[in-house]
């Protein structure tokens, strides 16, 4: 095994960076070198590879252009060896990368908008879980309702974003043409689901994002309403958690409501 | 159920994740059939996402039969593995493409799912005569056959599953037929995919190119 295993390295290397060893391993024909051949298999891993992050980021390579989604899926094809057997992870730390590497990480909106297709994908891909509704949430007595504990839907996904990109993206999706996304004045928090086949996403005023996450993490209702006292009246805050885990309820962001025993 | 991830012929550990994964899957939905590909897929922990070509060498008919018996052993059941296209050839092979997917085959009881085009298109890049090829399958271990379409760039050819089938694979596929008789044949077409008519009219081609051999034989 030691020589098959030797042979996998130097191909491998081969794929990454090319070099005269492996040509040495390979036959060449008159028809086509063992360079050419070779070859065959470095070019489609990364036309592989870039495909795979078209697949992912239409909206990236719009915002970037074409020349430019390219340099940095190239880029990223570089320096990110795969370590996963379904292509569908490869792309997923392209946000990241976008984030801290220059000259990329000078245009920020690039990082979101990969960051905020990543997340759609996600949402796209999650299980299908069942949903709470209204109904459901009549039937629990009030008494329980301090120590109510909430699971969201598997496709949620929340985001906090310096940048407009989802409004680029949604012009994008109506096939207009696109404004160059703006900057906020301050980061937006940004919530991101799929019902039945439809993905959804909408801003959110900073309590609510801080209330979706609070339950994300498990809060109680009594803690999610404790927290909120931060931005609003003690008086009113328990009537405004219930208005606004009843748009979720509406919106199909919970899949469960846990009521404790 | 059909994979590219198993990477049978790969140096590093078999992945018990995704054979958990594969187990669970095939438990759910029962498959006639679970196959993959005679080839590695990446090495230290890396993927390639490609189906790159192993050398034709006792060393690595060894090393795959026992990761054939390691995965059928855990699956409870035989799986087929599929010959793939490949660019080049290794100095050190020293069987032929098919010596080596048979004596494989034999070694470790698997089965076969023989790619019609893949064939095609090594016998292009390598320069063997593919009807050899077909003589030295097995029969009873042939399952299922796979057609598709290919890319001829002048002095090889890149097998892309992106174009109609072309007329020596179907004249293969003849010569398949001939000798492996009734056996499942699937059409893969993964790009530039035509309107539905057009590939029901070359699935009613590969019907139409069976039906006389396999009568034949029924009636012989
Ligand atoms: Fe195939």
């Amino acid at each position: 095994m030691k020589g098959l295993l030797n042979l996998q390295k130097e191909f491998q290397n081969y794929v990454f960076k090319r070099g005269e060893r492996m040509e040495r391993e390979v036959v060449g024909t008159r028809r086509a070198s063992a360079r050419t051949r070779l070859g065959i298999y470095s070019s489609a891993y990364r036309l592989r590879l870039l495909e795979a992050l078209d697949t992912d980021y239409p909206t990236l390579r719009a915002l970037a252009g074409d020349d430019e989604f390219e340099k940095l899926g190239y880029g990223y094809i570089e320096s990110h060896p795969s370590p996963y057997y379904n292509m569908r992870w490869y792309g997923g730390e392209l946000a990241e990368f976008l984030k801290i590497t220059p000259p990329y990480n000078k245009h920020p909106v690039l990082s979101e908008m990969a960051a905020f297709e990543w997340i759609m994908a996600l949402a796209f891909d999650a299980p299908n879980d069942p949903v709470v509704t209204v109904e459901d949430m009549s039937k629990i007595p009030a008494d329980v309702w301090p120590a109510l504990v909430f699971t969201p839907h598997a496709s949620l996904q929340r985001l906090n974003l310096e940048w407009n990109v989802p409004v680029f993206w949604k012009a994008l999706d109506k096939k207009e043409q696109p404004e160059p996304p703006l900057k906020n004045e301050f980061p937006v928090g940004w919530v991101l689901w799929r019902r039945e086949l439809n993905i959804y996403f909408r801003s959110m005023s900073v309590e609510e994002a801080w209330a979706i996450d609070a339950m994300r993490s498990g809060n109680t209702f009594a803690e999610i309403c404790s927290g909120l006292c931060e931005w609003i009246d003690e008086l009113q805050v328990a009537q405004h958690a219930a208005g606004m885990l009843k748009s979720w309820i509406a919106e199909g962001i919970i899949k469960e409501v846990v009521v404790p025993r | 159920m059909h994979g590219v991830s198993l990477s049978i012929g790969g140096t590093d550990a078999l992945n018990r994740d995704y054979l958990k994964q594969l187990k669970a899957l095939a438990d759910k939905i029962e498959p006639k059939w679970i196959s993959d590909h005679l080839c590695w897929t990446g090495v230290g922990g890396l993927n390639l996402h490609d189906l790159m070509p192993l050398p034709y060498t006792e060393e690595a008919v060894k090393h795959v039969v026992s990761r054939v018996k390691q995965v059928q052993d855990f699956l409870g059941r035989k799986i087929l593995l599929e010959n793939v296209s490949s660019y080049v050839t290794y100095k050190q092979s020293q069987l032929t493409e098919w010596e080596f997917l048979a004596h494989i085959a034999e070694q470790a009881d698997c089965l076969i799912l023989l790619d019609i085009n893949n064939i095609y298109v090594s016998s292009f890049n390598h320069g063997f005569e593919p009807q050899e090829y077909l003589n030295g399958i097995p029969i009873e271990r042939v399952q299922q056959f796979h057609l598709a379409g290919h890319q001829n760039c002048g002095n090889y050819i890149v097998d892309t599953h992106d174009h109609p089938i072309i007329d020596p694979v179907w004249a293969l596929y003849e010569k398949a037929l001939k000798r492996f008789g009734s056996v499942s044949t699937l059409i893969e077409r993964d790009d530039n995919i035509p309107p539905l008519k057009e590939l029901l009219a070359e699935l009613d081609h590969a019907r139409t190119i069976a039906e006389p051999i396999l009568a034949k034989a029924k009636a012989a």
